[in-house]
């Protein structure tokens, strides 16, 4: 597996904490933190990253609109988003796949949930 | 806009002028305003509480976070002694026969920080309260102000001396405000029960996601 590189954005700095610790103890150091979409956006237009662990419900641009943004950009929509949030609306979750999400958690999750859902997509990614 | 959508939109500017007019008298007749006026007054004070509540539980969770990266540190370190140890009495012949205690204890001092470890993941997850709370907290603060504006609106409006026209421009000044505060995003499910629209745990996101094929 390559190393990857992962953007975790979360408008709650103690769930982007705690996913980041998930991530660690998982085995993925290399992790950088975005508190809603257009921060994340503007990281991951100058930046290298592998990965996206993204929350929905967020200020100034929602998880939806950075998915959508990030499938729609030729040089971004290669990276697998992964859904970790309390949205737990069957529509949302529906929406969000359509948009092209890698997967989707909602919370309160476990670390087997993590490990397990960042498992299928490296498979399918072949990682 | 014609004569008679004109005389339209005067006839309905009037009858709810007469409508505000009728409702401010009868809230000042049934000892109302007062009352109203005490509930606008005391939202604001609602809605610092509740941020209050949630920069103190955030504050708590964070301190948990600390503790617990602090504490994985330090049962790290002690792993790894122990793993030294226990590749020492393995390097040295007859020892673990010599002093078979000395190998289990370093065993079970192995696996309980492991254990520990483990229990501090749990720990850590557990904090994700403060995102979940704070996310229904944050959504009663914003109801709590629109419900605030709007009962604002309703006293300017029946405002004993208010001239209708003056009422109305607070009105198309409000309607901006509040359609930014609405959000689409429902937010954490506080109550599941009887609702077929959501979903209640993660084994049900993924049949419903499997059942659409993805």
């Amino acid at each position: 597996m390559p190393d990857l590189r992962f953007l975790i954005v979360d408008d709650f700095s103690t769930m982007r904490r705690i996913v980041r610790n998930l991530l660690k103890e998982i085995g993925h150091t290399d992790a950088d933190e975005a508190e809603d979409g257009v921060v994340a956006l503007h990281k991951l237009r100058n930046g290298r990253f592998d990965f996206v662990v993204s929350d929905i419900n967020m200020p100034n641009m929602n998880g939806f609109e950075l998915l959508t943004q990030i499938k729609a950009d030729d040089k971004l929509k290669h990276i697998p988003v992964l859904m970790v949030t309390a949205e737990a609306r069957k529509e949302d979750i529906i929406a969000a796949a359509q948009g092209g999400a890698a997967g989707y958690i909602v919370k309160p999750f476990t670390k087997a949930t993590l490990e397990e859902k960042l498992a299928n997509i490296f498979k399918k990614m072949g990682w | 806009m014609d004569q008679h959508t004109h005389e339209h939109q005067t006839e309905m500017f009037q009858r709810l002028g007469r409508i505000t007019r009728q409702l401010h008298d009868a809230l000042n007749e049934l000892g109302y305003t007062p009352v109203l006026k005490g509930a606008v007054d005391e939202l604001p004070d609602a809605r610092s509480r509740l941020q209050y509540i949630a920069r103190l539980t955030g504050d708590a969770a964070e301190k948990v976070l600390n503790r617990v990266d602090e504490a994985k540190a330090e049962q790290d370190a002690v792993r790894q002694h122990s793993q030294q140890l226990l590749d020492t009495i393995g390097a040295v012949p007859g020892l673990k026969w010599a002093m078979p205690e000395l190998l289990e204890w370093t065993q079970k001092i192995q696996h309980s920080t492991e254990r520990t470890d483990a229990h501090l993941t749990e720990i850590m997850l557990a904090q994700d309260f403060h995102d979940l709370t704070g996310q229904v907290i944050k959504k009663v603060v914003t109801l709590a102000a629109t419900i605030e504006e709007q009962l604002l609106q309703l006293l300017l409006e029946s405002a004993a001396h208010a001239q209708s026209e003056a009422a109305s421009q607070p009105a198309g000044l409000a309607a901006p405000a509040l359609a930014a505060r609405r959000e689409p995003l429902s937010g954490p499910v506080v109550n599941p029960e009887g609702r077929t629209d959501v979903v209640t745990d993660q084994s049900q996101v993924d049949d419903l996601l499997a059942s659409l094929g993805f």
